[in-house]
């Protein structure tokens, strides 16, 4: 995959709005019949950096190839190989399925017997050609979500921009969704994906950003990613602790040769660790915990994934 | 081209499936209209019409002569005479069936020609004005002309009275009192035709003619459709930019303007058919030539996308969609008061009058009224084509620049 070219480079792009930064120093490329993610909580600059790709927002500094042109110098350009599959929906409700498609199918230049061609062809592929001829505001969400997502690949883009398209998805058109966005991939072309699911991210991501705070914290395949992890587990542990006590749980379990230990996050009613086979430790954990004055209501254990490589970079859960 | 065309042919297909909003913006000018000429009494409706119900006791050849007085020449087109029992005539006069009901009593024949006094009783209706007053009117002049043939035919009436009333006339009797009468009437025709006295009639200083009340109506009415049009359809400019419609066209490359011609062109056909079909009404009431039809529709198609275009950039300017048509409905009124949709600017004071010309409506509506009331058609002047054609122009400028400039972003 290496091999095929960069279709969308991203080099240190930054937004600011006035002294607020939400998107900071982004730098990365996603190349063509991949999936690139951009995994991070609600307000974390994942919209804001999408917005600047698709040439809705200038960006404050940095710059942003897509198939080649500047989407600033050269925008006109760089729009002929973009589709973009907006967050919120994006269609007329009062205009027949097959016209919305026709309708933004035209908007990029396709025209006669190629558009009607394209356009059955889309239908068939988001599974609305029962509908075609019906309006959307009779749809239910999902398949509403179906033909927004139509409306960005009418034109078969090169480079598509998928904002978050499963939020507030039924869970079989999301299963549909993801379908066609791996259809869209195998077909050539290339996908940026934002995500605050670390399940969609793992299961369509070739490769992903983790971006926190207008930030990306890490960036690599999946498997390099989980990597950073070592295989350790996160443990989460509600109930009554003191700053003193964990100090001292934490001494104690290092004494009893736990030695990859580490202290993620620390509030008084929650703990969160990480340490490799943290079943088989469980019982030392309780009992130092408890030596030190502490309680347990709640425990939660969790073996290596995305969200528990956010929670060991940023000290925070993935949804908050 | 084919970008715009798409706009248009989407944007007429999404009106089209708003048959009542288009329909509220044709429906309020012609009801409006339709009120205006009924309480006007314009156009060629029927003039007032009332019933005179008379009760004849008396049944004689002169009390004959005062019923039947009331259905001759121009009264007999408004007034419908109906000899009605006393019964009935109190009935259907109290039940305020009639405008009023005269009762000749018994002996009125006698009493005239014996010149003794007689009381003719008429009731008239209260809940109508004009009749009653025309009745009594017309009374009264009976009666003084009864006192003038008693003054002038006093003989014959006098030999008449002699007569044998019961028994049918001879011919010789007839024959005389029919010279007589003639040879009177012979006599005073001079002094009666013409009167026997000068009347000068002073001429009124000339004035401007009296304008066609019906046709000062149109062009303000034509506008109230159009500005109606035009508000209405400024405000899918919202109705898009909340569907995500707009922010997904800036991705597309370099379309947003053709986006814009779209819409003014689909304003356009929706303006000039709406607009165009209260010409049409107006030019058939008001018998205006057909030949002026096609310079109005197009003075006011044009005109009406830039209101249309001004609208939606006025609009596009506010926060939320909520407080864009507050502002531009609060806009609408005093438009269409001003520009003369509810009362012609002819009708207003001067000074209101010339506020009213300046008024973007206003102004299109008085070179419509040169227009229709002009010898030949194609009498809008340039300057007015220059003006509408940069209001048209400035508006959808601003919207462009609007859109551009993040309206678009939702």
């Amino acid at each position: 995959m290496d091999k095929e070219p960069a279709l969308l480079v991203v080099d240190g792009l930054t937004k600011q709005y006035g002294d607020f930064t939400a998107v900071d120093n982004v730098s990365f490329s996603a190349r063509q019949g991949s999936v690139f993610g951009l995994l991070g909580p609600n307000g974390a600059g994942k919209s804001t950096a999408i917005n600047c790709i698709s040439g809705l927002l200038p960006p404050t500094s940095g710059a942003i190839q897509v198939a080649g042109a500047d989407i600033v110098k050269d925008g006109k350009r760089a729009k002929r190989s973009l589709g973009v599959v907006p967050q919120e929906l994006a269609i007329y409700e009062d205009l027949p399925a097959v016209e919305n498609l026709k309708y933004w199918g035209k908007a990029y230049g396709l025209r006669g017997a190629d558009l009607d061609a394209r356009v059955s062809e889309v239908l068939g592929h988001i599974g609305l050609a029962d509908r075609a001829k019906e309006l959307p505001k009779t749809f239910s969400g999902g398949m509403k979500r179906r033909l927004n997502f139509g409306c960005g690949i009418v034109h078969k883009p090169t480079v598509l921009l998928l904002d978050e398209p499963t939020v507030g998805v039924d869970p079989q058109s999301r299963q549909r969704l993801f379908e066609m966005v791996e259809a869209e991939r195998d077909a050539g072309a290339c996908v940026l994906y934002t995500t605050h699911y670390m399940e969609e991210a793992e299961r369509l991501c070739d490769a992903l950003a983790i971006i926190d705070h207008g930030k990306i914290i890490a960036t690599g395949t999946v498997g390099e990613l989980k990597s950073q992890l070592a295989a350790r587990d996160v443990l989460q542990l509600s109930g009554e602790f003191t700053d003193a006590g964990i100090k001292q749980v934490v001494a104690a379990l290092t004494d009893r040769g736990i030695s990859d230990l580490e202290l993620i996050a620390f509030e008084p009613g929650s703990l969160s660790l990480t340490l490799s086979s943290a079943s088989q430790h469980l019982p030392a954990i309780f009992e130092a915990i408890t030596s030190s004055g502490g309680s347990i209501t709640e425990t939660s254990l969790r073996s290596p994934n995305l969200e528990t490589l956010f929670l060991l970079l940023t000290g925070k859960e993935l949804r908050e | 081209m084919g970008f715009i065309l798409a706009s248009i042919r989407k944007d007429l297909a999404r009106w089209s499936r708003s048959p009542l909003e288009l329909l509220l913006w044709l429906g309020i000018p012609l009801i409006i209209g339709g009120l205006i000429t009924a309480m006007a009494g314009g156009g060629n409706g029927a003039g007032p019409n009332g019933t005179l119900l008379i009760h004849d006791q008396d049944e004689s050849l002169i009390s004959g002569f005062v019923a039947g007085a009331y259905g001759q020449g121009p009264l007999a087109e408004f007034l419908t005479v109906d000899q009605v029992s006393l019964e009935e005539g109190t009935k259907r006069i109290n039940a305020g069936e009639a405008s009023g009901f005269l009762i000749i009593p018994a002996g009125f024949a006698a009493a005239f020609l014996d010149e003794e006094p007689v009381t003719l009783t008429l009731k008239t209706n209260p809940s109508q004005t004009i009749l009653p007053a025309i009745i009594e009117d017309v009374t009264e002049i009976l009666l003084d002309a009864g006192f003038y043939a008693q003054a002038m035919f006093a003989d014959e009436i006098d030999r008449i009275r002699n007569s044998d009333t019961d028994a049918v006339p001879n011919d010789i009797f007839a024959a005389d009192m029919a010279v007589r009468v003639q040879g009177k009437v012979d006599t005073i025709s001079p002094l009666l035709f013409p009167p026997a006295f000068d009347i000068t009639i002073v001429e009124p200083p000339p004035t401007e003619p009296q304008p066609d009340l019906g046709l000062l109506f149109v062009p303000g009415l034509v506008l109230m459709a159009v500005l109606f049009s035009a508000q209405g359809l400024s405000a899918d400019f919202w109705a898009e930019r909340e569907a995500g419609i707009l922010q997904r066209l800036i991705s597309a490359p370099g379309q947003l303007n053709r986006f814009i011609a779209g819409k003014a062109l689909a304003a356009a056909i929706i303006i000039g058919a709406l607009g165009g079909i209260t010409l049409i009404i107006g030019f058939f009431y008001n018998s205006v030539p057909l030949s002026k039809l096609p310079p109005s529709l197009l003075w006011i198609t044009v005109s009406g996308v830039g209101l249309f275009a001004w609208f939606a950039a006025l609009q596009m300017l506010f926060p939320n969609r909520k407080s864009a048509n507050l502002l531009t409905t609060i806009l609408l009124f005093p438009l269409l008061m001003m520009g003369g949709s509810f009362f012609p600017l002819e009708a207003l004071p001067d000074w209101i009058a010339a506020i009213g010309r300046l008024s973007p409506n206003g102004f299109v509506a008085s070179r419509l009224a040169i227009e229709l009331k002009a010898e030949s058609a194609w009498s809008f002047d340039l300057n007015g084509w220059l003006i509408v054609i940069a209001m048209m122009a400035s508006g959808l400028a601003l919207c462009a620049w609007r859109l551009h400039a993040g309206f678009a972003r939702r």
